[in-house]
């Protein structure tokens, strides 16, 4: 295989593991301080790609619009996780995990049918926004703006977390509160607040990623469906909860399917969860987790 | 006391008495019921199956397993396959369904079971997928995307009255096997391991093994189901064996209540039932599902039936004097 | 006393109000002939669900306003497959047992199409077919229940190669990109014998296959243009079809490689502007393809109806219903064997002109067509120029070939 060629499929995997890392950043968040694997985060995507459109298409500002409507779903989302975390999973966190599951499972089903009778089932679509509109020419070979803009904000996103987890207080409490919650309560800090507010950043990063996917590919159900199943792939690959392991994640689930793509197309979907069962065996927290519960 | 004997007969003669009216009902159904009420019912029955396979794991073992859809749909693959391509006997068809669901719950189980907790349920969900994955895009093996069409029964079964009885029978069949299984020396081991893993591998009681034997009849019994279901719908597509089709026997379950045994049949019964009467005039089910779902897990935490069970007994006591002194089942929340 | 009075009035008054309402109730209610619609409202087939439910709906409303369909309303029930076999399964049975359907029109996917012929047949309900086109419906898996008026993946994709072929005489390399089931396999596998016939050292150097509803069609835009076809021949459709236009403009896609797909009016006023000009396109008769003045009329009505044009699912539902119309008033019955009987061999004025449904297989003559995308200052959209209308006559299969194959699969008639 030639160079460009090569090339091009690795810029086109680098592009899906920065969109799959945006998802990807706020389970990964959410799990690794609340121990509660959300299975409706891909929806909270999906409603934000949804909202991303009909803001959109009411500003009628194509361009700036877009960046103004991107911002105003994941404020919304980060609301709707607000809501979410307070009624629903605070009372759950005194029960079993399974009954968490479940309740971020019903979650799905009534978001879906929430979208779908606020929108219907069409595909939507929305256009990229200017300066990204056209391609860039690397090697001779024209490559999407827009898929350029989607890797910066991936690492804008992570670089941002990796200053608020490593940098900060407040990631300072994370992370003793991931390893060790009632120590952290013991020493004054009101871990429902905490858990609140890191819900509502990983709904508020859900719902910006939903917004960016928009002029992507295409808004429609079954966005949350596909979504969560390649998320839950990169936390287990990368480590639950580790924000280094979400990054080296998603770059291997985006170029494991851009490449097979290329070579073996029938079984490119397939390599990925062969990848997520065999990390599974041999090494069940992923590369960059811990082994504890 | 004398009292004491004449409850537990009384218990044992009433568990007796409700089976046999069951029964009774269920042969008679046919005969009373609709076309399209029995369609729902022989849904009900098949579904049952596959939940009460999803339970022994979930209620009785302690695991979540989120992949329950790959065998289920794994055996309604076989059956087609075996009787459009080979024309194979219908009956040794089901029972090659079954026996490839088991093999596939060997493999998977013997990877699964040296896991716990969350990692146990995503590894059974990656398996899933992963099998999902191969059905549909095998295409000139498995027909992808459109699935197998024009898988019939034999003869009479072609009648949805007569293949009722079968699915009725399986049903039977399955529910006892369970019973038997959750009641036997095994079935306590099963449930020494959910309550309290470590002590009971201080006793020498090697967990995996048990598990995997566990895993291998659940994945057997759902095969069963999804073996069933295939002739019965004359069709298989990929989608049966979809992560969100595992879904479906823990939400049964979870609504009817993983503490009873047959609380996965009320839940499947409730959910089959209120989904085709809601379908008569809206398509918005899945939220229905949803709230209802939410509403379960707050206030009804034993589910439908164990909800129920807890205040009848609860009733009882009060109401028959004799309760004093005897130590209360309400407030556990697993199957005994 | 009093109360006694005015129970035994109001006991009467019922009596008498119920008698009416009896009375009356017998006098009007002639069974209606229902109509089961089995359409699917997700993922690329959703546009064009909801496209064809509008035609169907125009269609029963002039029926019912002119009275019927022998002096019998008709009614009309929509039933949501999800694009999937086993909900369309499900729902297929609900419809024959619950509702009590008389006939059924629909589905918009192949796959479900397959599955649902299986179970109507067994129940004896005849289904018109107007969008899953399948050639499977008629030839493989052939039911006398199911009768055919749109264009066939043979038929269809023959026409369209031959269309490529004049074109771009010189290809020799070809690529392939098609949604991921029965409709996008035959449809390619069609393309390609035609091909390797018309082009004797024809190669298919990639074939792309996206599941139906695919959002991120990236890689396989990079896939196809690494390997440098001569052409790209296309069955997506619908909104995977927009998507992927969308998606490989930037990569300059639509300049380099010539491409050709299913670029009926409804992706064409969902790209707008950003429709490719220059791209071939395959359809089965929006408005502007087939002009003539049965089209016009309908187009007029249907513009003041739905504020739209019609594009060509629509426009074939509706003579879907108009066909069944036709059949049952020459039947006199709706008993399911005489309205087969009654359609087989019967010629038909569609919206499309003219056709016969062929008595040995059910597939009506109906016209394909092709054309390039323009644009065309009367209309807001994009249209076609270089249009070109193949008659089913020249491009259907030919009897001797449907029989070889009814030898393979085993059908007998």
């Amino acid at each position: 295989m030639s160079p460009d060629v090569f090339f091009n499929q690795f810029m086109s995997g680098l592009a899906r593991g920065a969109l799959l890392f945006l998802v990807a950043s706020g389970l990964s968040l959410t799990f690794g301080v609340l121990r509660v694997l959300n299975f409706a985060h891909g929806s909270l995507y999906m409603l934000g790609a949804f909202l991303c459109y009909s803001l959109w298409a009411k500003i009628l500002l194509p361009s700036l619009g877009f960046y103004i409507a991107t911002l105003i779903s994941a404020i919304i989302m980060g609301a709707v996780g607000l809501i979410i975390e307070t009624s629903i999973l605070r009372a759950l966190y005194k029960r079993g995990w399974p009954e968490q599951l479940l309740a971020t499972y019903a979650l799905i089903l009534i978001i879906t049918d929430l979208v779908k009778w606020q929108w219907g089932g069409q595909f939507l679509s929305v256009s990229r926004p200017r300066p990204f509109t056209g391609a860039v020419f690397v090697f001779g070979l024209p490559f999407p703006a827009y898929n350029l803009f989607v890797i910066a904000l991936g690492l804008a996103i992570a670089i941002f977390l990796w200053w608020l987890v490593y940098r900060t207080r407040l990631g300072d409490i994370i992370r003793a509160a991931a390893h060790d919650r009632e120590m952290v309560a013991a020493l004054g800090i009101p871990i429902p607040w905490l858990f609140t507010w890191i819900f509502v950043l990983g709904a508020f990063i859900a719902g910006l990623s939903g917004a960016v996917a928009a002029p992507f590919g295409a808004v429609a159900l079954g966005m949350d469906i596909e979504i969560i199943v390649e998320c839950f792939a990169v936390v287990v690959i990368g480590g639950m909860g580790s924000l280094p392991g979400t990054l080296l994640g998603s770059f291997i689930v985006g170029q494991v399917y851009s490449f097979g793509i290329m070579y073996k197309p029938e079984l490119a979907l397939a390599f990925i969860f062969m990848v997520m069962a065999v990390v599974l065996i041999i090494r069940p927290w992923g590369i960059f987790g811990r082994p504890e519960r | 006391m004398g009292n004491a004997f004449d409850r537990e007969e009384g218990k044992i003669l009433s568990r007796a008495a409700i089976l046999a009216i069951a029964v009774g009902i269920g042969l008679v159904m046919p005969h009373v019921l609709s076309p399209f009420y029995l369609m729902i019912l022989s849904e009900a029955l098949i579904m049952s199956i596959f939940a009460l396979s999803f339970n022994l794991l979930f209620g009785y073992m302690g695991q979540l397993s989120f992949g329950q859809a790959a065998f289920y749909g794994l055996g309604g693959y076989a059956v087609a396959m075996l009787i459009t391509k080979a024309h194979f006997n219908f009956w040794l068809s089901l029972l090659a369904g079954v026996l490839v669901a088991a093999i596939a719950g060997l493999v998977v189980g013997y990877f699964c079971v040296r896991l716990r907790g969350i990692y146990f349920a995503i590894l059974t969900l990656a398996f899933g997928q992963l099998l999902f994955v191969i059905i549909y895009k095998w295409h000139d093996f498995t027909g992808g995307d459109d699935g197998i069409q024009g898988v019939f029964p034999p003869g009479i079964l072609t009648s949805p009255k007569v293949y009722y009885y079968l699915i009725f029978l399986a049903f039977l069949g399955s529910s006892y096997l369970l019973w038997r299984i959750v009641n036997s020396p095994f079935g306590y081991v099963l449930k020494a391991m959910r309550d309290n893993p470590e002590r009971t591998e201080f006793l020498g009681i090697n967990i995996s093994r048990y598990q995997l034997f566990a895993f291998v009849i659940s994945a057997a019994l759902s095969g069963l189901a999804g073996a069933l279901w295939a002739p019965f719908y004359r069709s298989v597509a990929p989608f049966y064996l979809m992560w969100v089709k595992s879904g479906e026997p823990v939400m049964a379950t979870i609504l009817g209540g993983a503490n009873t045994f047959l609380g996965p049949v009320v839940g499947t019964f409730v959910m089959t039932f209120v989904h085709a009467y809601v379908l008569g005039f809206t398509y918005f089910w899945p939220v229905i599902m949803g709230c209802f779902i939410l509403l379960v897990i707050f206030f009804l935490p034993g589910g439908i039936l164990g909800f129920a069970l807890e205040k009848f007994t609860t009733w009882r006591r009060e109401n028959s004097g004799h309760g004093r002194g005897r130590s209360g089942s309400s407030g556990d929340k697993k199957p005994d | 006393m009093r109360s006694g009075v005015l129970i035994k009035g109001k006991v009467v008054v019922f009596l008498v109000a119920a008698l009416v309402a009896g009375i009356s109730g017998v006098g009007l209610a002639q069974e209606p002939i229902r109509l089961g619609a089995i359409w699917g409202f997700a993922g690329p087939c959703h546009m064009l669900s909801e496209s064809a439910v509008k035609g169907i709906k125009m269609a029963v409303e002039e029926i019912n306003s002119a009275g019927g369909i022998l002096g019998r309303k008709l009614e009309l029930i929509i039933r949501d497959t999800e694009m999937k076999v086993d909900v369309g399964s499900r729902e297929v049975k609900d419809l024959i047992l619950r509702e009590k359907v008389h006939f059924l029109i629909g589905p918009c996917s192949s796959g479900v199409a397959l599955a649902l012929q299986v179970v109507h047949s067994e129940y004896k309900i005849l289904r018109i077919s107007t969008m899953a086109n399948t050639e499977a419906q008629t030839v493989d898996k052939f039911t006398p229940y199911v009768v055919q008026i749109v264009p066939n993946t043979y038929m269809e994709a023959v026409a369209a190669t031959r269309y490529m072929h004049k074109r771009y005489p010189k290809a020799k390399r070809f690529a392939t990109i098609a949604p991921d089931y029965e409709f996008g396999r035959r449809e390619e596998a069609a393309f390609s014998e035609e091909i390797k016939r018309l082009v004797p050292d024809a190669k298919i150097v990639y074939e792309a296959w996206p599941k139906p509803g695919e959002k991120d069609f990236t890689s396989f835009i990079t896939a196809i243009m690494a390997k440098k076809p001569d052409a790209v021949h296309s069955s997506l459709f619908g909104g995977d079809l927009v998507a992927f236009t969308k998606q490989a403009a930037p990569y300059g896609f639509f300049e380099k490689i010539p491409f050709m797909a299913l670029y009926d009016l409804l992706v064409l006023t969902a790209l707008g502007d950003d429709a490719p000009e220059g791209v071939m396109g395959f359809a089965r008769g929006d408005f502007f393809m087939d002009p003539n003045p049965k089209m016009m009329q309908f187009t007029e009505k249907y513009r003041m109806t739905h504020g739209t044009y019609p594009d060509c699912w629509a426009v074939q539902a509706y003579d879907g219903v108009y066909l069944l119309k036709e059949a049952i008033e020459k039947a006199k019955t709706t008993s399911t064997e005489d309205v087969i009987k009654a359609m087989e061999g019967m010629s038909f004025d569609s919206l499309r002109g003219r056709f016969t449904i062929r008595a040995l297989d059910h597939m009506g003559t109906v016209p394909v067509y092709q054309g390039v995308i323009a644009k065309d200052p009367k209309y807001p959209f994009k249209i076609w120029k270089d249009i070109s209308r193949t008659p089913g006559e020249e491009v259907i299969r030919p009897e001797e070939s449907v029989r070889e194959i009814w030898k393979k699969t085993g059908v007998v008639r």
